[in-house]
């Protein structure tokens, strides 16, 4: 869906955005993550027509298109960071005008500002003014709005920013309900858990360069070598730390009294031979678990500890 | 066929009738026209009983319809500014412009929109004076056609002075640098364009030649024209110099209404140059941005 290549962004000695290069597939929810300053908002505004890249290419939906050319515009829904809101406009006004300017037939813009303003859980605001509604009630109308011209690709940069807790899981509800609904969706964020709950997919981005893409589980699993992999015994520690040190592929990180942990580069077929060999051989167990790595861990460990 | 209002002239008129930024604007626009006028009749009055007058207080009650014209001029003028400068400067104070160059609207449509919308404002302002304007009417000697013709001249100002306004709100970053900046044009357009006569008149001694040429794009001069061919029917040049005073081309130009056509056109190639400079500046793949966009927490 979205295919960047070799993205930059230069300001006068500064590079904002450093060779970036990216591919999104359709019917993705894909998570920016970076700390402050790593090029991401740089680069979603490039995307959207809203910045000049130094050099580099941006193709949506497989259309040669120039980047803010009006065919692009129509495939692209916005959400900025920090939007605001015009004094004395009701909220069928506000997508009213924002149709018009996608050049939408008022008809059309009545029936989708109905069905998008329920999507959004604000079909009783209606008749509302915009400058009235709380500010995670903005952010839900500007999603409302971004959809309105039905884009290929939506586009939120830090959707949840200033948003209080109960915004925060409405705004991830609707983020998900949007995916379900087959929207390729590129967020870009600083609330990785939220990110990890909600995203197929993310990009690491530090000092204006993409450290990682990819499906999260793959990132892990790429960083940490292998499975982590708890086992719980109640005897046959000595038994249990021979055989498994014979494995090839297989490391004894750590041993305790009734807990060990290995690391493991096999499939989970081969994992769950070992542990069956383990009980084989008259090792006692109690339980084992894989360690899930968190995004938080992982971002610390990609962006040196630097960031949030 | 179904005409299609630009979004935006729809919003701002929206949002602006709904303020009370209006009412009280067209009050304050209808007390400086009654002001004047009740000024200017205080002036004729007096000026019908001096030494030099033939006491006849008709002759001098047509006055009272340019007199008007040039207030009207003079407050459209000062305000056109004040509400153009902020459109663009205060959509991105708002934080609202970077959403609209995201949906399909040209730059140039954005642009244009916001000085239809300026112009339309300045409408309700001057259909509103038309109650205190139709009293200079009232003794007859002035066509109704006159004040058409007043109209369109007040629109053609308005479009000038909100491209001007426009560009200067696409250039600066906040509303008021952008008021500041459209008055130093204005300060450039309206003053600046008589200093090449003035030196070749003082110091060359030849006449101001095709100097003059400049004073095309001059408002000031093109409604001087336009209430001298209404008043009395002749060029504000006609008998002022000679042809090998001001060159050819002036001469021709000072000939007949010339003048103020050339003059009328010359104002909006003018102000549609400001707006295709204003399209260009807030369109951001012409612009080489060298500020890195920040976070505004």
């Amino acid at each position: 869906m979205l295919y960047i290549n070799d993205l930059t962004k230069k300001y006068g000695a500064f590079t904002a955005v450093n060779h970036l290069s990216l591919h999104i597939p359709e019917g993705d929810l894909f998570g920016f993550v970076g700390p402050n300053g790593a090029g991401k908002t740089t680069t979603i505004r490039i995307v959207c027509g809203l910045l000049r890249a130094s050099s580099g290419q941006v193709r949506i939906g497989g259309t040669s298109a120039p980047v803010g050319s009006r065919e692009m515009k129509r495939m692209i829904g916005y959400v900025p960071d920090f939007f605001g809101v015009y004094d004395n406009l009701k909220v069928r006004e506000y997508m009213d005008m924002y149709g018009s300017m996608y050049g939408m037939h008022s008809r059309d813009i009545a029936k989708l500002t109905d069905d998008l303003l329920e999507l959004v859980n604000l079909s009783d605001k209606k008749e509302v003014y915009v400058d009235t509604l709380s500010r995670g009630m903005k952010q839900r109308l500007c999603v409302a709005r971004a959809l309105l011209h039905n884009p290929k690709l939506l586009i939120l940069d830090e959707p949840s920013s200033g948003l209080d807790p109960r915004a925060r899981v409405e705004m991830k509800e609707l983020l998900m309900n949007l995916h379900a609904m087959g929207k390729t969706i590129v967020i870009s964020s600083h609330i990785l858990s939220e990110l990890s709950e909600m995203c197929t997919s993310i990009g690491i981005m530090n000092s204006g360069q993409l450290i990682t893409a990819g499906r999260i589980e793959d990132i892990m699993q790429q960083l940490s070598g292998g499975k982590r992999i708890h086992i719980r015994l109640v005897s046959g520690m000595e038994t249990a730390v021979r055989i498994l040190k014979e494995q090839v592929g297989t490391v004894v990180e750590s041993v305790r009294e009734n807990e060990m942990i290995i690391t493991n580069q096999g499939t989970d077929e081969q994992i769950s031979a070992l542990i069956g060999c383990l009980i084989q051989n008259q090792v006692v167990l109690t339980g084992f678990y894989r360690e899930e790595g968190s995004l938080e861990s992982l971002f610390m460990q990609l962006t040196g500890g630097g960031g949030q | 066929m179904r005409v299609r209002w630009n979004p935006i002239v729809k919003k701002d008129l929206q949002i602006a009738a709904r303020s009370m930024r209006i009412s009280w604007g067209l009050f304050a626009y209808e007390a400086v026209l009654t002001m004047t006028f009740l000024l200017a009749l205080a002036v004729i009055q007096q000026q019908t009983g001096s030494f030099y007058s033939d006491g006849n207080v008709y002759h001098h009650l047509i006055y009272l319809f340019p007199v008007l014209a040039i207030a009207q001029v003079c407050i459209v003028t000062l305000i056109v500014p004040v509400i153009t400068a902020s459109s663009i400067s205060g959509e991105k104070e708002r934080q609202t412009f970077d959403i609209m160059l995201t949906t399909c609207m040209s730059p140039f449509s954005i642009v244009l929109g916001k000085v239809v919308s300026a112009v339309i404002h300045i409408l309700f302002y001057v259909v509103g004076g038309l109650p205190i304007m139709a009293l200079s009417f009232v003794v007859g000697g002035m066509e109704w056609s006159n004040l058409f013709y007043f109209i369109l001249t007040i629109v053609l100002l308005s479009v000038f002075s909100g491209s001007i306004g426009i560009f200067c709100s696409s250039v600066c970053r906040k509303s008021i640098s952008a008021v500041v900046l459209s008055y130093v044009f204005y300060f450039v357009i309206f003053v600046l364009t008589f200093i090449p006569a003035v030196i070749k008149g003082l110091f060359v001694n030849k006449g101001v030649g095709e100097t003059m040429l400049l004073w095309l794009v001059n408002p000031i001069i093109f409604f001087e024209e336009f209430f001298m061919q209404i008043m009395s029917g002749e060029s504000l040049f006609a008998g002022n110099f000679d042809k090998s005073e001001v060159g050819f081309l002036t001469y021709q130009l000072a000939r007949g209404k010339t003048w103020m056509f050339v003059s009328g056109a010359c104002i909006l190639l003018l102000s549609v140059l400001f707006l295709l400079a204003a399209a260009w500046k807030v369109n951001p793949m012409h612009t080489s941005s060298a500020r890195r966009p920040g976070k505004k927490k």
